[in-house]
Parts: structure tokens; C-alpha cells; sequence
């Protein structure tokens, strides 16, 4: 088995978060973010697990749930919902709020793009009252959406004031010792530039949403 | 769309009572109300539920590397087939056709759930495809066609023509 990460880049923070939670044996290879390493895809997608099977990993929910399950910690019942909302709704206005505000250097702009998604976690969170998103202790998805919001929730890129149960269950989140060893894995510097490279990287977020407008 | 395929899967998986739906946002993301506890929302989320309550947990993957595949294209399916730009058809086409390459089914050698949401989401793309098109992206293809006559998936969708010969065989074109 085999992880392929690249440095700087925030899908990475997620599996070598979950993969020091879940203690799973795996040789972890750094590659540079043009790598190719699915053979089927077109564009470069990194992280990527080789499965014992040789099939090919690329998304990044996926290994995190393939390391929960292979290590018996499981990803927890209600998993699947914050997974595919993750996925669909949180990732997108992420990847555009960082667009934003690292390349563009746009503030007001990301905190716009991320205004849904963190209302919706904000109010999820203190509907249910629990220390987690799933129960009162730590699970692999709460470890998933503490990576995915990682870049927009440090540092002062927003001003996120009135998000009260958001803040405080990140924070829970980031004190756990597995996140404060992948953070220094992928973001050395704690600084956001050192996104830069992946985001040049990225289909520009901003024409694809366009384009979705246009033809729905 | 979503909700008629939902209700497609419950035909196929031979659940006698059938859920009633609602959508949520502008993505009318599909929602369950569940008596035994909060609403499931998301497709995929709900689709999962259905299978486990068919008892049929192995269209999820026998193993967990076939677990781990089924939601990887579960995900893409979500992601990258649905809302897809114009310009993205080809990429999502070229990058299935050479992922199948070597399979029967998305999990490999079992058919899953991966491939009947997958054959929903694609048939808008594959009606429309043209027959050299279809030629271009032959395993594609005829994965789709394979899927198509499998048991009970079709339902409210019209079955696509697929050419088991080619038309246009090399040098003729």
C-alpha cells in the first residue's frame, strides 16, 4: 500500500491527518504537484493510495474511509452525509474562497463564497449540543472537515465572530496530536502561500461555476 | 432527476414500500425524512440507506478495498458527472473509458452500486452521443450497455442503441 502526497497541498492534509489517527502501516511518498500518478485520470490528482489490489485511489474521502475501516476505528453512522456534503458543498466554496483570497488576495470575496456552508455547519452543531459532529468523541469525518476548512478557519483570513459552535469544535479538533503532525507535513510554514503552487494547479473555480449557471 | 432515480433503485433493489421525497437548495439535493431519526440527505447518503435496508450491503463491496472504490465513484458520480460543464463531458468519457479498460464493472468483477448511479447520471450524456462517439469511447460503451440489460436497473430510463459491431472500422472511416 502506498500514499502519494504532495507538499502544500490541503487534500493532503486530510489523509495524513486520519492516517496518524488511525496508525495505519503505510509508505507515504512525496511527490511534486505535476505528478502523475492515477494512470486513468487527465488531470494530476494527488493524494492517491495504490491499494494491495494495485487499483487506484483518488479521491480523497474515499482513502480516508478505506484507513477508518482497514484500521477497525470505522468512520462512525452518520459519516456518509457530512462525507458526500463535504464533498459536493463544503469542498467547492472552499477551493473557490482560497482562490480568492490567496491568489487574488480577495478577503471579503471568500468569506462570501463560504457563508453557506458554514452556516449550515454552525447551525448543525449547535442543534445537536455534542463535543463532535457525530458524538462526544472524536471521529475520522470530524477529523476530514477540520483538514477541508483548515486553510479558511486559521489565521486571520476570517472573521468568522458569530460562528461560536464552528470555532469551538475546530479548535477541539486541532488539538488533537495527529492534525498538529500532518499540519507540519503539509504546511510547513503555516502560512497560506504555501498553497500557491497547488492552486495554480487547479481548474479555475470561479469560470467552472460560471459555466454551471449557464447550462442548468 | 434524482428523485425518480431514487425511486428506480428501490424498484431494482425489491423494496416493497416506497419513500416519498423532497429536494433541498438550489442543487435540489434529494432528502429522506426518517422516522426512526433526521432527515438523510444526498444522494448518495440515501442511496447507501436503501441498499442496507434491502439487506443487500454487498452492492457497497465485498471487501474494503472494494468499499473504498464503490465511494470513491459514488463521489465522482456526485461531483464530477453531475452539474458537469459542457467542455468537462469529454474528460469525465476519456477518463471512464480508460478506467474500464480492464473491468466489467466500477468495483471490478461485481456489479455494485457504483455502477447503477453511475449508468443514471451518464444516460442524459450517452443518448446524445453520437455513433462515432460511442465508437470513440467504447469501453464506456459498452459498460453502459452491459449495465442497461443488467436485471432490473433500466426502469424509467429508454434503453440507449449500442452497436455490438463497429461502423466504422479503421482505415474506412
Amino acid at each position: 500500500m502506498k500514499l502519494f502526497v504532495s507538499e502544500g497541498n490541503p487534500h493532503c492534509l486530510k489523509v495524513l491527518a486520519v492516517l496518524e489517527l488511525t496508525g495505519v502501516k503505510c509508505d507515504v511518498q512525496h511527490v511534486n504537484h505535476e505528478e502523475k500518478v492515477v494512470p486513468f485520470l487527465s488531470r494530476t490528482v494527488l493524494p492517491a493510495l495504490l491499494l494491495p489490489t494495485e487499483d487506484y485511489l483518488f479521491s480523497t474521502n474515499a482513502i480516508c474511509q478505506y484507513l477508518s475501516e482497514t484500521s477497525g476505528l470505522g468512520t462512525g453512522e452518520d459519516s456518509s452525509q457530512w462525507l458526500e456534503w463535504e464533498a459536493t458543498e463544503l469542498q467547492p466554496a472552499v477551493m473557490q474562497a482560497l482562490h480568492m483570497m490567496v491568489l487574488h488576495g480577495k478577503a471579503a470575496h471568500a468569506s462570501q463564497a463560504l457563508e453557506g456552508p458554514l452556516g449550515y455547519l454552525e447551525q448543525s452543531l449547535s442543534k445537536r449540543n455534542m463535543l463532535f459532529l457525530t458524538a462526544e468523541t472524536v471521529a475520522v469525518t470530524d477529523v476530514i472537515l477540520w483538514a477541508a476548512l483548515y486553510p479558511v478557519l486559521t489565521g486571520s483570513l476570517l472573521q468568522a465572530g458569530e460562528l461560536k459552535a464552528v470555532r469551538a469544535w475546530f479548535e477541539r479538533v486541532n488539538l488533537l496530536p495527529a492534525c498538529e503532525t500532518a499540519l507540519q507535513k503539509v504546511f510547513k510554514s503555516k502560512e497560506l502561500d504555501v498553497l500557491k503552487g497547488f492552486l495554480h494547479k487547479q481548474p479555475n473555480p470561479l469560470i467552472q461555476q460560471k459555466d454551471n449557471q449557464s447550462c442548468n | 432527476m434524482a428523485l425518480r432515480e431514487l425511486s428506480s433503485l428501490e424498484k431494482s433493489l425489491g423494496l416493497k414500500k416506497s419513500n416519498k421525497y423532497s429536494t433541498q437548495g438550489d442543487g435540489k439535493v434529494p432528502v429522506l425524512q426518517n422516522s426512526k431519526g433526521p432527515a438523510l440527505v444526498g444522494l448518495v447518503t440515501i442511496a447507501g440507506h436503501l441498499v442496507r435496508e434491502a439487506k443487500s450491503p454487498e452492492l457497497l463491496g465485498r471487501t474494503a478495498e472494494q468499499r473504498a472504490v464503490v465511494q470513491q465513484w459514488l463521489e465522482y458520480r456526485v461531483t464530477r458527472v453531475d452539474k458537469c460543464p459542457k467542455e468537462e463531458v469529454k474528460v469525465v468519457l476519456k477518463e471512464l473509458n480508460e478506467y474500464l479498460q480492464d473491468k466489467v464493472y466500477l468495483a471490478g468483477n461485481n456489479f455494485t452500486l457504483a455502477d447503477t448511479l453511475m449508468y443514471y447520471g451518464l444516460h442524459g450524456i450517452v443518448v446524445s452521443l453520437a455513433i462515432q462517439e460511442k465508437e470513440q469511447y467504447l469501453n464506456v460503451t459498452r459498460w453502459f450497455d452491459h449495465i442497461q440489460h443488467y436485471p432490473g436497473v433500466r426502469h424509467h430510463l429508454p434503453p440507449v442503441v449500442v452497436l455490438r459491431n463497429r461502423v466504422y472500422p479503421g482505415i474506412h472511416h
